[in-house]
């Protein structure tokens, strides 16, 4: 089992992806650390009594600026994370080098295995890259604007932590898509219309809908923002004007979602790789 | 050139042999694999032969634990190659040569599949010495040749030094030059004891290094047996102006002999090898001799008889049957 996920980092640390992923999350942590630092410092939102503009940076606690600030590019790393899991299996049909793999790891579920605990650590290397760079970012636009940098630390790491998991659930929704469709360009489309358009589209159809936001505070982009307790401690006025939706779960529920979600797709996945046929 | 071996191992060991026992595999409705037995013997090489679409792929795959059969079941030393204590260390297979992401280098490809089984990066780098890309190895996949792919491939199949080698039609793709590599390839892995067994849809590209034969035809077996036995028994053609004296006399010598009209006028068929007597049998019966030499079966044209005869062309040939070769 060592052997074979070993073979399974060496697979993605030996093509030009793995850096070109780690660069990518730095820099998107980076710009929309910078960006959601902007706006949540300076920007100003009609909000106030009689439609009275309220400056964000001022109404804000620190804690919940910083956490809004860092996890500005959380839902751009996460579709990078489903990118990663869609290819760890994708490229195997892609590039024909599933027949290889099998042949070296007949007892396709330590496969599938070995391919997990690889993902994690594939997806904990690109988090610190993503984490780095948010924290460059952002933290450069707190300093000057002389807000604290790291309010409350212990929480910060858990939020920070959080965001590793979300990512890491991500990389194994992805790697039940691959598996479930082999051709990766159509895993690609999917995964990413799914949780960019189709969900939201949902969404929205469900607040017309009595009982709906019951139901799509289980989304899993919502039970990501759910994860991160980003709205904690903001005025609901303000938190729905800034896109939060009316009702959400606490930070463990919505991480128990999550890690719900990858769980069934990771089962699908071992499930359609143990029987397929590798013609 | 010698493969670095861990150890050596006998030729016949007995975890060498190959049984397909009442294989089957049908995709939908279309039957690639139809029952087919049959054994390959430890310490030989036996072409797997058939037309393209006869189901040599899938047989092969289904022995290697890719594609589940329908029906039936391969056996490698007794075991499924699922059951394998040590998979690459058993069986060492090359399916096709387009196995490689483009974007990693040879010898990364072969590092992966040597970390599975705590193969050292050492072996990697003398087995791609072996099949002569040490240097090539370093440069992505991407940019190789087919005869590059088909040495990698080979290179993937030895990592673990196994005892059986099963490889899919190795030589497509070759040119001349590699053809002629991959024979002495083979050869040389032969005498090493290894057991090969090796598909192609040519038996005249085999024809050289084979033992046994296996030849299928619409995912059913038509042949199965030793080279020598499809060759049948040694005989001689000589021609000359006087049939019916030379006739005479080889009859009179205790040789079966007989009018060979396939070979052109004048052509008589002797039933034994040794050209050297028949050439003085005619000579002492005063008959001029047109032509002396060794008349072989023509196994081209046996293995097509074969694989073509009405009850086994090849009823798929009109659908795309992708994969089922």
């Amino acid at each position: 089992m060592t052997g074979l996920v070993r073979s399974e980092l060496r697979k993605y640390f030996t093509t030009r992806m793995w850096w070109g992923m780690a660069l990518s999350m730095f820099l998107v942590g980076a710009l929309f650390a910078a960006f959601t630092g902007a706006f949540t410092l300076y920007g100003e939102l009609a909000a106030g009594p009689g439609d009275s503009m309220v400056r964000l940076g001022d109404v804000l606690p620190d804690l919940t600026k910083a956490r809004m600030i860092y996890a500005g590019g959380i839902q751009f790393a996460y579709m990078l994370a489903l990118v990663i899991g869609v290819l760890s299996m994708g490229q195997e049909f892609r590039h024909k080098t599933v027949s290889g793999t099998f042949l070296a790891g007949p007892r396709r579920h330590r496969v599938v295995g070995a391919k997990v605990i690889a993902l994690i650590v594939v997806i904990t290397v690109n988090a610190v890259a993503f984490l780095a760079g948010s924290v460059l970012g952002g933290g450069i636009l707190l300093a000057t604007a002389d807000a604290a940098v790291f309010p409350q630390p212990a929480d910060l790491l858990q939020t920070f932590a959080l965001m590793l998991l979300i990512l890491v659930v991500w990389g194994l929704i992805g790697l039940g898509l691959g598996v479930l469709l082999t051709n990766q360009v159509a895993a690609l489309f999917i995964g990413i219309a799914l949780t960019l358009i189709v969900e939201p589209l949902i969404a929205f159809g469900l607040t017309f809908v009595d009982g709906g936001e019951a139901i799509a505070k289980f989304f899993p982009s919502q039970a990501a923002t759910a994860t991160l307790s980003l709205f904690s401690g903001v005025d609901p006025a303000i938190a729905e004007i800034m896109g939060a939706s009316g009702e959400q779960l606490t930070w463990w529920g919505g991480a128990l979602t999550l890690l719900a979600y990858a769980l069934v797709m990771t089962l699908i996945g071992l499930w359609l790789t143990r029987r397929r046929d590798i013609a | 050139m010698s493969v670095p071996a861990t150890t050596e191992r006998p030729s016949t060991a007995p975890d060498a042999h190959i049984v397909v026992r009442d294989l089957s595999k049908k995709f939908g409705d279309f039957v690639a694999v139809d029952h087919l037995s049959f054994e390959v013997s430890p310490g030989r090489i036996t072409g797997f032969l058939g037309p393209n679409g006869a189901g040599k792929t899938t047989t092969l795959r289904m022995l290697l634990g890719l594609v589940h059969p329908t029906d039936g079941t391969g056996l490698i030393g007794g075991r499924t190659y699922a059951e394998l204590a040590d998979p690459l260390g058993t069986v060492g297979a090359a399916l096709e040569a387009t196995n490689f992401h483009p974007g990693r280098s040879g010898r990364d490809h072969l590092r992966v599949l040597a970390a599975t089984h705590q193969i050292p990066d050492s072996r990697v780098d003398s087995l791609l010495e072996l099949v002569g890309i040490p240097a090539a190895a370093r440069k992505k996949a991407g940019g190789y040749s087919m005869g590059m792919r088909q040495r990698l491939g080979l290179a993937a199949a030895l990592l673990g030094d196994p005892h059986v080698l099963i490889l899919d039609e190795p030589s497509n793709g070759l040119d001349p030059e590699g053809i002629r590599w991959l024979r002495g390839f083979l050869r040389h892995l032969a005498t090493e004891g290894k057991t090969i067994l090796i598909s192609s849809h040519l038996l005249s590209e085999v024809e050289q290094t084979v033992d046994d034969v296996v030849i299928i035809a619409n995912g059913q077996l038509v042949r199965h047996g030793t080279i020598d036995e499809l060759h049948g028994d040694p005989a001689t053609l000589v021609r000359t102006g006087e049939t019916p004296t030379l006739l005479a006399a080889l009859r009179e010598a205790g040789l079966e002999a007989g009018d060979e009209p396939a070979q052109g006028p004048g052509a008589v068929r002797v039933g034994t090898g040794d050209l050297a007597r028949v050439g003085d049998i005619a000579l002492r019966a005063g008959v001029p001799v047109h032509e002396l030499r060794a008349l072989r079966t023509d196994l081209e044209r046996l293995y097509f008889q074969l694989t073509e005869s009405p009850e086994n062309r090849n009823r798929n040939l009109a659908e795309t049957s992708g994969g089922t070769n």
